[in-house]
């Protein structure tokens, strides 16, 4: 392959000339034999061919990726309004964490990190069942799935329709003869309302992923678990949890990832933050700072907040889930 | 036996009430949809006699959905097209050139991969509004490209990966270049793998709100869903057009997954087993 002697660390005292220039002294260094000119040329694309085919991604991620990241992080040690642009050191930071609002936002986390186990073990029994045949299980995969398919806009906006007070919801109650329950305007009940619809638009994602992982499970070992005469928790505990840790392990940081970023749509929709500010969350959060309050060096400091958040919450998962699948 | 049969249907009827619960959503939106407002306001639950599309041509035309719609689909295929072409380009040179720098330019796209948008959002409304790009179409195309692009260099890559570089030898030796073997062999061998990550990417840019709500501020430039957040307010009185204005926004994704199921389950699982 031509590329191998690409030579960027044979390069002396050159930074004064052109690329072109450069890019000819190498081919003749490589290459002893008798260039063409046009032999030259050719190979100089050739060689420069998988920076050209890279340039657009490079300069795409760095511009509107990385370049940000940094300047976000920047930014969260700027003021806002008046101050802007002077260094403010960690005053959003005190600000930030003296605000009630975001004091909620972080105690929902808390909430989410709770129900993270429940938001795991649905789906991941559900595929259990799949995986086992119960009557049925060819449909369910498609079924269960279809909602992960479907904008959170336009999932909050029909169960906004399902959770009415009048609405199929608390029809059912009724019927039942339980009272009907204001399920997004009562503050104890909004946010575990919202993660709910949150779990039944996404359930699917997880399932699909635990299925996969069943395809790599080694089937005698059921066999085995079965003829030894073991009942199916037995079974889910002893070989399919220890046999799909590494599946569980993505499962449970994608989750936790889906409920940290991927929330704003419902929230945007179904509560707006309310009631009493009730159901935010930090990335509500940061976008009620930028896109209504004009705070935007108090929302990169949320963003700041929120990304070393998801990076403590991804590598504790990671470790955690390790020692738990060592010990098996 | 009996006792085994029992136990089966334990699991099988919470699972199937499961199933009815995960449908019947849609199916109540739609009936909604279907019914004329004095309908709704006396019954809800009942199933629609009129079937009339009244609301659907309201949605559509007077509150302006059609508008929002076309919108959509420039930007969503624009940025489609945009990541298949940039995606592969990057995907094939990572997994079959050899040049300095390409594990750590890929470790680059994976790290970027972990960057949800919320975490650049400030800035990038800033780096936008300062290159004249806030509230263009380029700027919301680049801005989901930008979101979309390190997911689909992975899976590319990965996909790419999985092709022996005999085949791409075999090309050279018969005089093609760098280009020409990205050109007539990755382009066609990658389709299966461009198709499932096109219907992927074109999902996510569809459903998603906050990217175009940041960056599309003025009312004539809404994307479908952000027109669909907004007909809320308007339209809180007459929820059978509000119901019209959401089955349009989901029908196309729901076309997309009658068709495509399979693709979209196995790009979602591509990148769940290779991560």
């Amino acid at each position: 392959m031509p590329l191998r002697g690409s030579p960027s660390s044979v390069r002396p005292a050159e930074t004064g000339r052109t690329d072109e220039t450069q890019a000819g002294q190498r081919t003749r260094r490589t290459d002893p034999g008798v260039p063409t000119p046009r032999r030259i040329s050719g190979q100089r694309a050739e060689r420069l061919a998988p920076y050209v085919l890279l340039a657009p991604a490079i300069a795409i991620v760095v511009a509107f990726r990385l370049v940000p990241l940094l300047m976000g992080v920047n930014f969260s040690f700027t003021g806002d309004g008046e101050r802007d642009g002077t260094a403010v050191g960690l005053d959003n930071y005190a600000e930030l964490f003296r605000d009630p609002l975001f004091r909620t936002a972080l105690e929902n986390v808390g909430l989410l990190v709770l129900l993270l186990p429940v938001a795991v073990a649905i789906p991941g029994l559900l595929a259990t069942f799949i995986y086992l045949r119960v009557p049925g299980h060819p449909i369910y995969r498609s079924v269960y799935f279809f909602p992960a398919v479907l904008s959170p806009v336009l999932v909050g906006a029909i169960f906004n329709l399902l959770l009415a007070f009048d609405g199929p919801f608390n029809a059912a109650l009724g019927n039942t003869g339980i009272d009907p329950v204001d399920w997004l305007g009562d503050p104890d009940i909004a946010m575990f309302t919202v993660v709910g619809v949150h779990v039944w638009a996404t359930f699917g994602m997880a399932l699909v992923v635990f299925l996969a992982g069943f395809s790599t499970l080694d089937a005698t070992l059921l066999d085995a678990a079965r003829v030894d005469g073991a009942s199916l928790p037995q079974v889910i505990w002893h070989v399919i949890v220890p046999g799909l840790s590494r599946t569980i392990q993505f499962v449970f940081v994608t989750t936790m990832i889906g409920m940290l970023t991927s929330m704003f749509g419902l929230l945007y929709v179904m509560t707006s933050g309310g009631p009493e500010g009730s159901t935010y969350l930090p990335e509500y959060y940061i976008w009620v700072q930028q896109g209504e309050m004009n705070r935007p060096a108090l929302a990169s400091a949320a963003s700041t907040v929120l990304f070393l958040l998801m990076l403590v919450v991804g590598l504790a998962q990671i470790a955690l889930l390790r020692r738990a699948g060592r010990e098996h | 036996m009996r006792r085994v049969r029992l136990r089966v249907w334990v699991i099988a009827v919470p699972m199937a009430a499961l199933a009815v619960a995960t449908i019947y959503p849609l199916v109540f939106t739609a009936n909604v949809a279907m019914k004329t407002r004095h309908e709704y306001i006396l019954d809800r639950f009942s199933l629609t006699s009129s079937l009339s599309w009244d609301n659907i041509a309201t949605a559509w035309t007077s509150v302006g959905l059609g508008r929002y719609f076309a919108n959509s689909v420039i930007v969503v295929a624009s940025a489609v097209a945009l990541l298949l072409l940039i995606g592969s380009m990057a995907g094939f040179a990572l997994s079959h050139l050899r040049f300095r720098g390409s594990r750590a330019l890929f470790l680059c796209f994976l790290a970027a991969l972990f960057i949800p948008f919320q975490v650049i959002m400030v800035p990038l409304a800033r780096v936008m509004a300062d290159s004249g790009l806030m509230d263009t179409y380029p700027g919301l195309i680049l801005a989901y490209v930008a979101q979309f692009l390190p997911f689909t260099i992975f899976l590319m890559t990965s996909y790419y990966s999985g092709i022996p570089g005999e085949i791409m030898d075999a090309a050279r030796i018969d005089g093609n270049t760098t280009y020409g073997v990205y050109r007539r062999i990755m382009l066609p061998i990658g389709r299966p793998a461009l198709l499932s990550v096109g219907i992927l990417n074109a999902l996510f840019c569809w459903n998603d709100v906050l990217i175009s709500l940041l960056m599309m501020p003025s009312p004539e430039h809404r994307t479908l869903m952000v027109g669909v957040t907004s007909l809320r307010g308007q339209y809180s009185d007459d929820i059978p057009t509000f119901a019209s204005g959401v089955l349009i926004a989901a029908l196309p994704v729901l076309v997309l997954y009658l068709f495509f199921q399979r693709q979209i389950a196995d790009g979602i699982t591509a990148g769940a087993t290779k991560g």
